[in-house]
């Protein structure tokens, strides 16, 4: 897979336009000479002004800084997106059902289909979580699937988030610009509307509110504070659903019952989007200095007087050592055969798979077991011979600390790099929410390594965003 | 044997604007070995806590108070019935599956030696426990006879010996972590119980600690490797957890240690 | 759907902080303006120093400066981060606390407070001198303009709407009364009756800082009289700046909480002390017991509606 041209998303290999792009590249040949660049420079000051900005782990506290935004769509077809979301509702479900099981019988472990260790001697285990009964069974309600394409048909997935995916205000708010910025090019074509997501999210949690909460369940979104670097999609998300945006001092248990501080005294709250991490939900349960959580709230969650959302422990479902069972989980649990591929994973702590990639390291991808965000990963064909040898030491050092695989040759689309348009490598995260039903969102967020051949899409990393359209038959 | 426990747990916990939040683990379960006749708690906002099963299968409360410069006590007082079983538990619902305590934590670890000579062996699971108990006595030496000086600990803290010239003994948390990571590292699944123990001896009761190992025929069965012996009718358990950390029976925030005193006698 | 204490806490001390801004750039405007017109030897340094005293921030300024220069004094009240008064330090804080309640301002109050703090952060300090720090000062008081006029053009009369209101005039009354307790004796009255050159200039700086000096020429037609201003800017309800009028209008928005939440609170009892005070008051009386005391009172009772308001709407 190495060394292949990337698919691009945008042209056939004979120089053809494909069929999903044709509006966009009659559009863009239609565009006036600096016609992209005032575009960008307008979206800028759009995401600014919003202060649609995000901090930067590492720099200067406080620093922020405006996610960059391409002005030119990535487009999926209506057929395309369809073998992909029916993909997607395989894995959740299957997903959720495997965090069922490990948190009660076990019966993937006991049937020796994962090894147990590997689940229980995990740190995203959680054992606190044995025997609870979540509303409706399930743990991972809100979703992002990070998926690449590498040729017409293929797709695979690369991690699925289960803990607290970000960036679904991205999604939404690159829309919204994109609207403003080329409303033209939205008449052409019948694109599947995204707009919809928070009143889907909406609907979700309150789906899975607990037991005699009412008809109309009361939601908090719990965010660490304005210092996190998501606060924006914190806030905008509770915007968006009318729900309160509380911190941790914000809301508190009593009786086992769980309550926000309102200007008029206490009021019930039923269901908990939280958007920190397990570690800091609650003191009592989980780290005893943590500031940011609410104690007792876990505790009220055993009790059934409110739903967590995500469920503390999906971790281990999105682990990327048991990453590499998930076709073997939804055989299991669905006896189907997962739609959508794996990306090959070798394991370190085999000796003979080890010293396959060393040999090959200029090759391949490291990945940190526990790493996100682009942190603590290195692309063998993109890194220096020096970093090389020291993922090679890292790897002899701790073989169970890391994941290798192929550098995969991520798909391209055509991306406006400063007046001119040129082909860059993207990624996708579509959104999926799980509750009474699965609902996926048509779009999610693709993300474009904005520097020339690099694979890295992160945020975090220089990668910019784009709006992602699903056409509609 | 009936016994009647006097436990009473005091502490003072820093002021601040928002409330003191309790997590309680004093409730005991029923089972086999012990059925309980009669158990108060006795805590200021204790009739408005919150009533639940943690993930270890222990019967939790939270318990809510203004948060005030006085010191906080809390009295827990019953009577439990107990049964000699040889250390049997058997297999009560409500558990987890046995599968989870092969979960490693860092109180658990047990040096490769310990292990060593149980690997691949032929002696039946029981055995095996029997003589890995005595290995950790070997190891971490033994109370005398006569009344210890010894304060043992159920928190794992540092064991004080109250007289300079007495040796300083390991806490029995630390006995029984070390017999679980060695069942642990054998693939036996064995937790950490804490509870009450009725001594004969004149020295001060504390809130004792021993494990729980698992096999397939009998289920749990306790082994006391401080004591090395199963538990008997002299014995309460408390709570179950995979140390520990996960087993104490009280934790607050803000965060205060209690401190503790206890009585365990015969009930008339 | 109800609002929570900190929401109410941080739509409050935003408002507070805008209004601060606002305050101490008029502040130093008066006291730069005065500082270039001073013919004596030292008398610009003078200025400055009376505007500090003004402001209650000499003492910190001592601290950390020898001289007291343009320079100086206008580097410390601007862009000193360690002033917790400083324009900056007011900036930051209601941008921080904008971001906080994000989703209870609506866009054009967000774009005001965002856009404000992104330009002033960007300017480097040592850029603005002589003629440019009059244009930046005169700039932070439109941007304050700019968010109050969001503000009223934009939110819903609801309790967001009181608890904002509540913070810029408690704000401001608060500014008033200190002004003139700094510069208390120079508005007694006193056996002259003509001020010395020393008084007009106090008299000019009071006047200024309240950015009532040409106000005050319509409503009194008459050359600057210590008496009168006292009177316009403690009495006077016509005057936006004045402490009736700064406590009527708080008044009148704790009403409207009590209205919308259904009780009477605390907090409504202290501002209707506080009214007192003033609405049955006249000049003479004051002067009677004591202007300064009065001033000291008027903001101990200032402070108890903060205090109480934060307890009756549930802020910590």
């Amino acid at each position: 897979m190495g060394e292949t041209t990337p698919f691009d998303e945008m042209y056939n290999p004979d120089g053809t336009v494909r069929e999903p792009y044709r509006a966009l590249s009659e559009w863009l040949a239609e565009q006036p000479d600096r016609g992209l660049a005032l575009m960008q420079t307008d979206a800028e000051a759009i995401f600014r002004k919003l202060g649609i900005t995000f901090a930067v782990y590492g720099s200067e506290e406080g620093t922020e800084k405006v996610i960059p935004f391409d002005v030119i769509p990535r487009i999926i077809a209506a057929n395309e997106w369809r073998k992909l979301s029916k993909g997607i509702e395989q894995r959740v479900k299957a997903l959720n059902a495997f965090l069922y099981d490990v948190y009660h019988r076990q019966e993937i472990l006991k049937a020796g289909r994962i090894p147990e260790k590997l689940i229980l001697n995990n740190a995203a285990f959680c054992p606190q979580m044995m025997g609870l009964e979540p509303a409706r069974g399930v743990y991972a309600h809100i979703i992002g699937v990070d998926i690449v394409r590498v040729g017409v048909d293929e797709f695979y997935v690369l991690e699925d988030n289960l803990r607290t995916p970000s960036g679904v205000s991205y999604m939404l708010e690159d829309r919204e610009a994109m609207m403003l910025l080329a409303p033209d090019l939205f008449q052409r074509s019948k694109v599947a509307p995204v707009e919809n997501y928070p009143e889907n999210l909406r609907r979700t949690l309150q789906s899975v509110a607990p037991e005699g909460a009412g008809s109309n369940p009361v939601i908090a979104v719990l965010t660490p504070g304005i210092y996190n670097s998501a606060y924006f999609e914190h806030s905008f998300l509770a915007d968006q659903m009318g729900a309160a945006l509380c911190e941790g001092h914000d809301i508190f248990v009593d009786g086992g019952k769980v309550y926000m501080r309102t200007t008029t005294g206490p009021e019930r709250v039923d269901v908990i989007y939280r958007r920190i991490d397990d570690d800091y939900l609650d003191p009592l349960t989980f780290k005893p200095d943590s500031m940011l959580g609410v104690p007792g709230v876990f505790d009220a969650y055993r009790a059934g007087n409110v739903t967590l959302v995500n469920a503390p422990g999906t971790g281990i479902a999105d682990d990327k050592a048991v990453y590499t069972y998930v076709p073997e989980i939804i055989e299991f649990y669905l006896g189907e055969k997962a739609l959508l591929n794996n990306v090959p994973t070798y394991n370190c702590t085999d000796a003979d798979q080890r010293a396959w990639v060393l040999d090959n390291i200029g090759d391949l991808v490291v990945k940190e077991v526990h790493g996100s965000g682009g942190y603590g990963m290195m692309v063998g064909p993109t890194s220096t011979k020096a970093q090389h040898a020291e993922f090679k030491k890292k790897i002899l050092a701790r073989p169970d600390n890391y994941i290798v695989q192929p550098t995969l040759a991520l798909s391209t689309c055509p991306t406006h790099i400063s007046g001119d348009v040129a082909p860059r490598h993207v990624d996708l995260r579509p959104y999926v929410l799980v509750g009474d039903e699965v609902r996926i969102t048509p779009g999610g967020l693709t993300r474009v390594a904005l520097k020339k051949g690099s694979l890295v899409v992160n945020s975090s990393q220089g990668g910019g965003t784009k709006d992602t359209w699903v056409l509609e038959d | 044997m009936r016994l009647a426990i006097d436990h009473r747990l005091t502490l003072t916990a820093p002021t601040g604007p928002f409330q003191s939040v309790f997590h309680l683990l004093l409730t005991p379960p029923g089972g086999p070995t012990q059925s309980v006749e009669r158990w108060d708690i006795d805590m200021a906002g204790f009739e408005t806590a919150g009533r639940f099963v943690d993930g270890f299968g222990n019967v939790a409360h939270l318990v809510n108070q203004p948060r005030s410069e006085d010191e906080v006590t809390i009295h827990v007082r019953g009577t439990v019935s107990t049964r000699d079983t040889h250390g049997v538990i058997g297999r009560p619902a409500g558990e987890p599956v046995p599968a989870l305590y092969r979960r490693l934590t860092t109180a658990t670890k047990a040096p490769p030696a310990l292990v060593a000579k149980f690997r691949g062996t032929k002696e039946s699971r029981v055995d095996v426990l029997h003589s890995l108990m005595a290995r950790v006595g070997d190891m971490l030496g033994l109370p005398d006879e006569t009344p210890a000086q010894t304060q043992m600990q159920a928190d794992g803290g540092q064991s004080q010996s109250q007289t300079t010239e007495q040796k300083t003994l390991p806490a029995a948390a630390d006995y029984a972590h070390l017999f679980i990571g060695a069942a642990r590292a054998l693939d036996i699944p064995a937790r950490f119980v804490t509870g009450y123990r009725l001594n004969e001896t004149n020295e001060p009761a504390v809130l004792h600690a021993w494990a729980e190992a698992f096999d397939d025929r009998l289920g749990w069965i306790g082994f006391d490797p401080q004591r090395q012996m199963c538990p008997t009718d002299a014995y309460v358990r408390l709570t179950v957890g995979l140390d520990a950390e996960t087993a104490t029976v009280l934790r607050t925030v803000p965060a205060a240690e209690p401190a503790q005193q206890l009585t365990v006698s015969r009930a008339e | 759907m109800t609002m929570l204490g900190r929401t109410a806490q941080n739509l409050f001390w935003m408002s507070r902080y805008v209004e601060r801004a606002e305050n101490m750039a008029r502040l130093l405007e008066v006291g730069y303006r005065m500082s270039l017109t001073s013919r004596r030897e030292g008398g610009a340094s003078e200025h400055l120093v009376s505007m500090l005293q003004a402001a209650e921030m000499d003492e910190a300024f001592a601290a950390q400066h020898e001289v007291a220069d343009v320079d100086t004094v206008a580097h410390f009240m601007m862009f000193d981060p360690a002033n917790p008064s400083s324009v900056y330090s007011c900036l930051q804080a209601a941008r921080t606390n904008a971001r906080s309640v994000r989703t209870a301002l609506t866009t054009d109050m967000w774009e005001s407070m965002n856009g404000a703090w992104l330009e002033f952060s960007q300017i480097k300090p040592r850029d603005v001198r002589g003629a440019k720090l009059l244009g930046l000062l005169q700039w932070v008081r439109q941007r304050s303009h700019e968010f109050r006029g969001a503000l009223l053009g934009t939110i819903l009369r609801d309790d967001g709407f009181a608890f904002l209101q509540a913070g810029n005039f408690v704000e401001r009354a608060d500014n008033t009364a200190r002004i003139l307790d700094m510069k208390y004796y120079v508005l007694l009255p006193r056996s002259s009756l003509v001020g010395g050159e020393i008084d007009i200039q106090q008299w000019t700086l009071i006047l200024r800082a309240a950015s009532a000096h040409r106000a005050y020429g319509h409503v009194y037609h008459d050359r600057y009289k210590a008496h009168n201003i006292a009177d316009f800017l403690i009495l006077r309800p016509e005057m936006p700046r004045s402490l009736v009028y700064c406590a009527r209008f708080v008044q009148q928005n704790l009403d409207l909480l009590a209205k919308l939440y259904g009780r009477r609170e605390a907090c409504q009892d202290a501002i209707d002390d506080l009214l007192s005070m003033v609405e049955d008051s006249s000049m003479d009386k004051i002067f009677a017991h004591g202007l300064h005391e009065f001033l000291d009172e008027f903001i101990a009772r200032n402070n108890r509606v903060t205090d109480t308001l934060s307890a009756s709407y549930n802020f910590y």
